[in-house]
């Protein structure tokens, strides 16, 4: 091997790609405060918290596909609570629900539909949640984050008829009822 | 084809008048347009960060760390999104000259040029991306 080819073979060495190779940052950037991700674990259940009137609640994170920004809904002419509207979700008709009626926490439904609405509060959204039947939104008064629990942190409600609520979870900030969310469209 | 240890596949780019290249296993992606958050602290060469599916990735201005020119009219400005060791850092580039392929007989080594480890018989300069940006990040000013 004449020296020329070694040259070569040493400029390849250093010109081929190493993962191992080591290469000092190029800008400190601060290290975020925000935890990392971690990967969920086996025992692990994640639940998306959100307000509804004075009330906490939750359902699986798995079941929502999307949160939107609450905007006016289609009317639909006769249509009963706890049915809001439609929405036009990237050309799939979606019906928005209302889950205060079902929870019993209000007597009727606001008007989000049609051309006298008024315009949603700011913080209000629209839960895109998978059905057997397709997507389905949920109207919910404001998003308040993402839970990692175990399922043996759920309480069991104690009383009264569980319908669709499956536990309860107790957290420093407040009490949060677990619910089913196709439990809320029926 | 990658275990020809004689050969290399080189991605390769136009900065000023000449091409240079890159191994083309370091190379993710190319972006068309990117527009990053400039950083105040940083060296002159490094335009800021972006955001790729979630980690901060610096951008780097080639044509302020190789010698100026005006490249070929059909040359579009790309972004080349690569990896130097577990790092990745985005390339600045006036245009991309495709992937091209040489063996080790068509490379001679280049001594004198930093920043670059050879030329091939094309005339396609092969980069050496930890030198060249590592020597410039100690370059940085003092007390920033």
């Amino acid at each position: 091997m004449s020296p020329g080819t070694s040259a070569v073979h040493e400029l390849l060495a250093r010109f081929r790609y190493r993962p191992e190779e080591e290469f000092d940052a190029l800008v400190d950037l601060p290290t975020s405060s925000v935890e990392p991700d971690r990967p969920v674990g086996a025992e692990e259940i994640q639940l998306l918290t959100f307000s509804l009137r004075e009330g906490e609640y939750a359902v699986a994170l798995d079941t929502v596909t999307e949160i939107l920004r609450a905007r006016p809904l289609t009317e639909i002419p006769r249509a009963r609570p706890p049915l809001l509207g439609v929405l036009n979700l990237r050309g799939t008709i979606t019906p928005v629900y209302d889950p205060s009626l079902r929870l019993q926490l209000a007597g009727s439904a606001p008007l989000c539909a049609g051309p006298d609405c008024e315009r949603p509060p700011r913080p209000a959204r629209i839960l895109v949640v998978r059905t057997a039947l397709g997507p389905a939104g949920l109207w919910v008064d404001r998003v308040r984050g993402v839970q990692r629990v175990r399922p043996g942190a759920l309480e069991r409600p104690s009383s009264g008829p569980t319908g669709g609520v499956v536990g309860i979870l107790q957290t420093a900030e407040a009490t949060c009822t677990v619910v089913d969310p196709e439990w809320l469209l029926r | 084809m990658s275990a020809d240890a004689e050969a290399v596949d080189v991605c390769a780019f136009w900065v000023g008048e000449a091409v240079y290249g890159i191994d083309v296993a370091r190379v993710d992606e190319i972006l068309p347009r990117v527009v990053p958050l400039p950083l105040s602290d940083a060296p002159a060469h490094v335009e800021g960060v972006v955001h790729v599916h979630g980690t901060a990735v610096p951008i780097v201005d080639l044509r302020r760390l190789l010698p100026a020119g005006s490249p070929p009219r059909t040359a579009k400005p790309k972004v080349i999104l690569a990896r130097i060791g577990r790092r990745r850092v985005g390339l600045r580039v006036d245009g991309m000259a495709g992937v091209r392929r040489y063996t080790a007989a068509e490379i001679r080594p280049e001594g004198s040029v930093p920043g670059v480890l050879g030329v091939t018989g094309d005339e396609c300069r092969l980069l050496d991306l930890q030198g060249l940006l590592a020597k410039r990040s100690a370059a940085r000013r003092p007390g920033l």
